[in-house]
């Protein structure tokens, strides 16, 4: 009749000690135990109100008990809140989750020698406090072969567990004139509505729902987000617009913007692909994005390469032959690069799928020469190991696909000729820059351009000279070498050898190496393409310093790189070889 | 029925019952009205037009014999009920639920445990939406001596509870109980129940609040403590009266924006407290209003505001220093009035990593100071100034590594100033009207009072006997009150140990308090459902508001003197008119505990914090309707705070 049953009365009498309990004193001993523990947890309630809370803790038993004169129960309160599981097959009974520690896990055994039958007492009545006999953890973890009982020291392993973090006070915003403001400490107000959620507050379990947050922006970014998108598609080109880009670039505000302009450039691209300013206009924000240090612009990258991509390997950008797709496809692989190198670390499959796109577009015959040349200008941006690992081994095949469309008579139509020439140009700046990298590790030993090798290749070197003006054209448009002008221990120096060796390769290389210079650089030169051919003897004869030997053992493959890079390329890859009078001037 | 028939019951009854020496007297008497009158005219005609009684006798001495009488006796008065007509359904219910406690108390007490327990389980549902509460008290009274033990049992017994019924739902009742010759139900009702019989319709609406409450007197005191006469008023000659008449007259800067001058309304500023997951972040909120905000309220729409009639102070009230006065009446006219159409702003601050610990919190009045009291007796105060300082100093500390660690965390600098003294958890803490005390009540039975500016204990007032659970500094400073588990409330002032009243008469622990604007009442709620209205200066009970139907958690007096609201146990929130005792309008939209209450300054808007996370904001003025709810929050447990601030510059 009462909840509390008699037996739990008799095992209670039972572990203090009164064994004569008869039936009838148990009988009538139960309701009022369960009408005694009915008031205190009555009283208990009310110490949680007043405590604020909606759990029950031990810390309000006790202080009930407190509340009656009655001596609290140590030993049960807890800091941490109270984990409740549900008892499996009941509907009400709960219990609180409490973890098993491995001993083992407590303390560690360690052995200190071998003293038979020496155990200290000490120990011993520590252990056995903790109702674990020494001896079988001594069997557990000793040697079994060993008969010896091994003095043990009780070292606690655990390490203190961490102090609890202090109280602190922080403040927000809950509501401005009555409405919440959308920061990430309100919730949702979609919450309210929601039933099951306040139910499981009820019960004080913690529980971790998450609610679609509505985004909300304000005014001014909302005028700013408008002029800076009419900028773009109007007026790109005026120096108002060079002034959002930079705005955009180092503005701390503008993160909420992000989605809305990562949305804006890829619809906006995949619309207008033939109207070229606006792209290049979207580069140039896309750009600019990036470059803002206040903006975490990772997780909206997935929706913004697309776009990028798109400027770099489409097939057609713009829709009048005046228009400098190139340029655009350029900066479009610039930006690549850029992405590629910062976020690379954080998104593995960022640099992965790059160049997968990228070799994809460059290894289909099937495409434009456009989309060759953006996938091999975004390839080469991504450094020289890429170009070595990725162009250079395909390299033969492509140069027979391209040279026949390079050559005047196969190819009678301008444009397709001129794309060609373009292509073949980056192709050679790609190589020449994965060269240069090589060679430049070695100084001393720098590429020796066999005049044999060139010679045999008379027929290309007499070819490119008939092609030497488109040649020089698309040379010199190719944008600065941008990993030599990067390069700290070139500098601008060897950004000038490198415009007047193009120069100079371009003039009359027909003529040998060490043809008209002027100034310095002619000087230079000339020590150069000395050293060139007398290094080009010790090769053919094999009579050379040791260390030169050395060199060339160490850095065959370059040689080989670099021998194979002329069958394509001809002389102008001269101008890629680190010079050493650069090293001189360092 | 047979004259012999009668005498011979009544003589079998007595005997029964033990009643001796009375049925020795009536035999006596028997033996000689017998040898007297042959013919006894009396008893016969008493015989004969009083069947009933005989009857009624009869059914008593069987009755005697089995307590399972009491079940089929109550279940036949509960289909009854269910199925009578609509009309009068709702009346009649009200009659089951005493009934019902009372047969179960009578068969406790008659020591049929077995079937008391039985009979409860079987009905307990019934009453479980309404009684939840004292129902869980009464299951766990499973013998005799318990219900002379339970003090909630013993005054239900003593007491009467009232009914209010329309004469013919009355005559339905009294004809079924007499048909059915139910005794022991016509005996509750007869003992336990007192029965208002109105004429003509009955009503339509089921408050049968007066059934749950006990308030240890009968309805007529309860009316007659009601009638007593309040002066709701606020106090004449107080500073916002003044600045009222003065009106514009107070600063140049304001004459020059012409008629625009608004007598502002205080900010209001709440400060709910929240416990988020698993407690570990504990919420807490502050409404301002920054000054010149959008809502502009205009002369004309404050003075149409039924002006409060001014009373003096029953108390000698401690005097104001012009410099305060001078600061008090410049937020005064700082203020923003807030309405539906201005709603406020709420700052809402968090307290992080407090472990469960927290269990109050308060602001002072300028805002500039956060305390909190703790399970682990200690009270923390933090100075917002600072707070605010520390996050900038932190962020240079990142930029130029030359700070040194004096305000990391790490560096063993709290952030806080922390007052140790109590020797149980700190229930309640408040702050003097100036900022420059702060009274902390605990759960070792004392008030502490300490100095802002020493940052010392000055003061230990001792007298309760249990748990302090609130304290509360009156508007004017000087005086305090404080309410207790001893179910008294005692009215202190800051230079005696001793308190100066003790206000008695709440039949459970007064839980909560507060002050009446004027100061010369205080209300305080209970655990026994009621809230009361002292008068200061007689220490009387002058109103018994009845209503609540679980114990009343917060309380806030509107600014005007004239409304208060009390919010519960259960999430109800309930406005209550002083000068009449009764509910003007229950405010429902809480689904758990309110926490905390708070009035703007102008009255128009009330801030209600819950334990079901949320801050609601009630219209006051529009016929108290429920105006908005906003304001959610990821927390699980949720505790409110309010206070009234003053200092728009903040």
């Amino acid at each position: 009749m009462s909840v509390v049953p008699k037996e739990a009365i008799e095992v209670i009498a039972q572990s203090i000690g009164i064994t004569n309990l008869s039936p009838d004193v148990a009988l009538a001993l139960a309701p009022d135990v369960e009408y005694r523990v009915r008031e205190i947890m009555q009283e208990a309630i009310k110490c949680m109100r007043h405590s604020r809370r909606t759990t029950l803790t031990t810390d309000d038993v006790d202080s009930a008990l407190k509340l009656r004169n009655v001596e609290p129960i140590y030993g049960f309160a807890s800091g941490d809140s109270l984990r409740f599981k549900r008892a499996a097959g009941h509907k009400d009974l709960f219990y609180i989750d409490d973890k098993d520690v491995e001993f083992k896990d407590l303390f560690i055994i360690a052995d200190h020698g071998l003293t038979e039958g020496g155990v200290p007492g000490d120990h011993i009545l520590r252990l056995s406090e903790l109702g674990v006999d020494p001896r079988k953890l001594v069997h557990r973890r000793g040697d079994p072969e060993t008969r010896h009982v091994r003095r043990k020291k009780l070292v606690i392993e655990a390490p203190l567990p961490k102090a609890p973090l202090d109280v602190s006070l922080t403040s927000h915003w809950l509501a401005i004139e009555g409405i919440q403001p959308a920061i990430p400490e309100n919730a949702p107000s979609e919450a309210s509505a929601d039933g099951k959620k306040s139910e499981s507050k009820e019960d004080g379990l913690p529980m971790d729902i998450k609610l679609p947050v509505k985004h909300v922006i304000s005014r001014e970014l909302k005028l700013y987000f408008e002029k800076i998108t009419e900028l773009t598609k109007n007026r790109s080109w005026s120096i108002i617009f060079k002034q959002a880009l930079v705005s955009l670039a180092t503005d701390s505000g503008l993160h909420p913007l992000v989605p809305y302009f990562i949305y804006f450039i890829s619809d906006e691209v995949t619309r207008n692909l033939n109207n070229f300013s606006l792209l290049f206009a979207l580069m140039r924000l896309a750009q600019s994005l990036i470059q803002n240090p206040h903006i975490h612009i990772e997780p909206y990258l997935h929706q913004l390469m697309p776009s990028i991509i798109t400027c770099l390997v489409a097939k057609r950008l713009g829709s009048r032959t005046s228009d400098n797709h190139w340029e655009l496809r350029n900066f479009a692989a610039n930006l690549v690069a850029s992405i590629c190198k910062r976020f690379g670390h954080v998104y593995h499959n960022l640099h992965p799928r790059v160049t997968k796109t990228l070799v994809h577009a460059f290894l289909d015959p099937t495409k434009a020469f456009p989309q060759h040349y953006g996938a091999i200008q975004g390839l080469a941006a991504l450094g020289p190991s890429v170009v070595c690992l990725l162009i250079l081994p395909n390299l033969e095949p492509y140069m027979q696909l391209l040279e026949p469309e390079m050559q005047l008579e196969k190819q009678k139509n301008e444009m397709r000729r001129h794309e060609a020439w373009r292509v073949y140009g980056a192709l050679m700046c790609a190589a020449g820059q994965c060269m240069h990298e090589r060679l430049k590790k070695f100084r001393g030993v720098f590429s020796p351009p066999s005049r044999a090798v060139l010679r045999s290749n008379g027929k290309i070197a007499a070819m490119m000279t008939n092609k030497r003006k488109a040649s020089t054209d698309n040379l010199m448009q190719q944008p600065p070498l941008k990993k030599l002008a990067t390069d700290g221990s070139m500098g601008a120096m060897s950004m000038n050898s490198m415009q007047v060796d193009m120069q100079g390769a371009a003039a009359g290389f027909a003529t040998g190496i060490g043809a008209s210079h002027a100034g310095i650089s002619s000087m230079s030169r000339q020590l150069s393409s000395e050293q060139l051919s007398g290094r080009e003897l010790g090769g053919q004869t094999g009579k050379t310093s040791s260390v030169l030997a050395q060199a060339w053992k160490e850095n065959m493959d370059a040689g080989h790189l670099v021998s194979s890079l002329f069958e394509f390329f001809g002389q102008s890859m001269f101008s890629f070889t680190p010079k050493p009078e650069l090293s001189f001037f360092l | 029925m047979d004259e012999e028939n009668i005498l011979k019951f009544v003589s079998a009854y007595l005997k029964k019952k033990g009643f001796k020496q009375t049925e020795h007297a009536f035999q006596e008497e028997l033996q000689h009205s017998k040898t007297t009158n042959s013919s006894s005219s009396q008893i016969s005609s008493n015989s004969q037009f009083d069947p009933d009684i005989a009857k009624q006798i009869l059914s008593f001495a069987e009755s005697e014999n089995g307590p399972t009488r009491y079940q089929d006796g109550y279940s036949k008065l509960r289909s009854w009920t269910y199925s009578s007509l609509d009309l009068y359904r709702n009346e009649l219910l009200r009659v089951l639920y005493p009934v019902f406690i009372h047969y179960f108390m009578d068969l406790v007490a008659n020591g049929h445990l077995q079937e008391a327990r039985s009979f409860f389980n079987s009905f307990r549902e019934d009453h479980e939406i309404m009684h939840l509460r004292d129902l869980q008290k009464l299951e766990g009274v499973l013998s005799p001596s318990h219900l002379e033990e339970m003090e909630f049992a013993h005054s239900l017994r003593q007491s009467k509870v009232n009914i209010k019924m329309c004469q013919y739902s009355y005559e339905l009742l009294l004809q079924f109980l007499h048909k059915t010759q139910s005794t022991t139900i016509l005996g509750i009702i007869n003992e336990h129940i007192n029965f208002r019989v109105y004429p003509g319709q009955p009503s339509s609406i089921s408050d049968d609040t007066e059934v749950v409450t006990l308030t240890g007197s009968s309805q007529d005191a309860i009316n007659q403590v009601n009638e007593k006469e309040i002066h709701w008023g606020l106090l004449e000659d107080s500073l916002e009266e003044r600045l009222e008449k003065t009106g514009g007259l107070t600063s140049d800067s304001e004459k020059a924006e012409g008629e625009n001058k608004e007598p502002d309304w205080d900010d209001n500023k709440k400060k709910p407290v929240e416990g988020g997951k698993q407690g570990s972040s504990i919420k807490k909120l502050k409404k301002d209003k920054a000054a010149g905000a959008a809502g502009k309220p205009t002369r004309s729409e404050t003075t149409t505001v039924v002006m409060a009639p001014r009373v003096k102070p029953e108390l000698a009230l401690p005097t104001v220093s012009a410099e305060v006065e001078q600061s008090i009446l410049e937020d005064l006219r700082n203020r923003v009035q807030l309405s539906i159409v201005a709603l406020p702003s709420v700052s809402l601050y968090t307290f992080v990593n407090t472990h469960n610990g927290l269990n109050c919190s308060s602001i002072s009045s300028d805002g500039s100071l956060v305390a909190a009291g703790f399970s682990d007796s200690s009270l923390k105060v933090w100075d917002m100034a600072k707070l605010g300082q520390q996050s900038v100093d932190s962020g240079l500390q990142g930029d130029s590594e030359t700070t040194p660690n004096e305000f990391g965390t790490s560096g063993g600098k709290r952030s806080y100033t922390l007052f140790q003294g109590h020797s149980g958890p700190v229930y309640s803490a408040t702050f003097s009207p100036l900022g420059d005390f702060i009274l902390s009540s605990s759960a070792d039975s004392t008030i502490r009072l300490w100095s802002t500016k020493l940052n010392a204990n000055l003061v230990c007032y001792k007298g309760h006997n249990y748990p302090v659970w609130d304290v509360q500094y009156s508007p004017v400073g000087h005086y305090f009150a404080s309410a207790s588990h001893d179910r008294t409330a005692r009215i202190w002032s800051m230079d005696r140990i001793q308190p100066l009243r003790i206000l008695a008469g709440h039949l459970s622990d007064v839980d909560c308090l507060q002050w009446h604007a004027n100061c010369n009442y205080i209300a305080t709620g209970s655990s026994d459902k009621t809230v009361r209205l002292w008068d200061v200066q007689s220490g009387e009970c002058v109103r018994i508001f009845i209503g609540h139907r679980s114990m009343i958690l917060s309380l806030a007096m509107s600014p005007d003197g004239r409304y208060m609201a009390s919010g519960d146990e259960d999430g109800a929130i309930m406005m209550w008119d002083l000068l009449s005792g009764r509910c003007v309008t229950p405010l429902m939209g809480h689904t758990s505990s309110v926490w905390t209450l708070a009035f703007s300054c102008e009255g128009s808007l009330l801030a209600s914090g819950s334990a079901d996370c949320t801050v609601k904001l009630w219209d006051v003025t529009s016929s108290t309707k429920v105006s908005r709810t906003e304001d959610n929050f990821l927390g699980g447990i949720f505790y409110l705070q309010l206070g009234f601030y003053r200092n728009s510059s903040f």
